[in-house]
């Protein structure tokens, strides 16, 4: 998980112009192995059934592996390793930076050493025992919650969530179960909503009183009183966790999210049209409600 | 340009963040600060008060940060304007750098890549 894109970390260390990132992003998109032509390539299918394939993804939002799994023509075990020959997203621009002849290898290999120091939420936070908690936490959260399955933008979603609460708020926390919500009534609530191939409202929850404990330990300020700094800092806290997750996303899957503003909540209880999961965490200073809708509609 | 004299342009439709962002800068000097919360308004107030450099963020209500870059520029090619953002994904930094932005800053903010940014368009006291 990356604190940043890699094009913006080279355009701020002034490795390359606006210019060359424009360029190469071109370029990485048109070089960039797609899995039909890794899949033809490894012989696990023809030309025939990728075309095949390319014609059912028009009817159907679904992705190139999941359609060849359904369809029969690949096994899981395959796709997966087809994925795993895909460079991600971020290595294809350093290609296309080297082929291009703006850095050399050596130049790219250092970089992406620097990039992965600089922006490894892990790293930033940096002791292995905060790492080994948040993976322990997440593993018990999925063990115990009502939740049957997770996809992977689930995964990556919650291990960012808890990451992010130990990189602001701090890792003295324990999330309880998580459980499905039909309704939920309010104290002071922020949410966000992100819409795409993975279409998500986050809603975080909490009483007044909790809300500045929060604020002061997300700000290094201290609050005593709920003002509009308290209630700005949710807001904030929300849309940091939502665009860092975009970035990700952007950064190893090439997918493009869209991030609405955060809102507060002024209705006093929620009636969910979609499934919705509630995830409690306690901190010492009180409990903080999460709340996640999700929408698996594709748009 | 002495960074007293200069007009700086903050806007984001968190409240926190404008403060944050005013509290980087204050470390280096008091120029006048110019905020708003949405797009719109930040078009708005660069016409009316012609500020020396601009900060963006892109969600934001009303008008986005990318759409408020386009109009500003129209209006002042050699606007000098830095977008702020949590979403440093790569179409909104292709979008920024497409629509005229000078820098992209990703949240959270670094009080060092504002103090560059500052010191090397505006003298210190």
């Amino acid at each position: 998980m990356y604190a940043q894109f890699f094009g913006n970390f080279l355009l701020s260390h002034e490795v390359i112009t606006k210019e060359q990132l424009l360029t190469a992003m071109e370029q990485k998109a048109a070089h960039r192995p797609n899995l039909g032509t890794l899949a033809i390539h490894a012989g696990y299918m023809s030309a025939g059934e990728v075309e095949h394939i390319h014609i059912l993804q028009t009817h159907q939002d679904l992705k190139f592996g999941e359609l060849a799994v359904q369809t029969g023509i690949l096994t899981e075990a395959q796709v997966n390793e087809l994925l795993s020959m895909q460079a991600p997203d971020y290595l294809a621009l350093g290609e296309a930076l080297v082929s291009s002849g703006i850095i050399d290898n050596y130049e790219l290999e250092r970089l992406i050493v620097e990039y992965a120091s600089e922006n490894e939420i892990y790293d930033l936070d940096s002791s292995e025992d905060s790492r080994e908690k948040v993976e322990q936490l997440f593993k018990h959260y999925l063990h115990t919650s009502e939740k049957e399955s997770v996809n992977e933008f689930e995964l990556l979603y919650n291990t960012l969530l808890f990451n992010n609460l130990v990189r602001f708020i701090g890792d003295d926390f324990t999330p309880i179960l998580g459980s499905k919500c039909l309704e939920y009534p309010k104290s002071f609530c922020v949410s966000q909503e992100i819409r795409g191939k993975f279409h998500i409202k986050l809603y975080i929850d909490m009483p007044e009183t909790t809300c500045i404990a929060f604020a002061s330990r997300y700000t290094g300020d201290d609050f005593e009183e709920f003002d509009e700094y308290v209630a700005a800092s949710l807001e904030d806290f929300v849309n940091l966790h939502n665009g860092l997750f975009c970035v990700n996303v952007s950064n190893d899957y090439n997918i493009e999210l869209e991030l609405l503003p955060p809102m507060i909540e002024t209705s006093p209880l929620f009636e969910f049209k979609n499934e919705a999961f509630l995830m409690p965490v306690i901190y010492p200073f009180g409990t903080i409600n999460f709340i996640f809708e999700l929408d698996c509609n594709e748009e | 340009m002495k960074l007293e004299e200069a007009k700086i342009l903050i806007s984001d439709d968190s409240i926190l963040s404008r403060k944050q962002l005013k509290d980087a800068i204050l470390h280096l000097g008091t120029p006048t600060f110019i905020e708003t919360s949405n797009g719109q308004d930040a078009i708005d107030s660069y016409k009316r008060e012609k500020p020396d450099l601009v900060f963006l963020d892109i969600v934001m209500p009303v008008k986005d940060g990318n759409a408020a870059i386009r109009e500003i520029r129209e209006f002042d090619p050699k606007a000098e304007i830095i977008i702020v953002s949590s979403v440093g994904t790569q179409a909104q930094l292709k979008a920024a750098i497409e629509a005229g932005a000078k820098d992209f800053i990703q949240k959270p903010m670094n009080t060092n890549q504002i103090a560059s940014i500052i010191s090397s368009r505006f003298e210190g006291r």
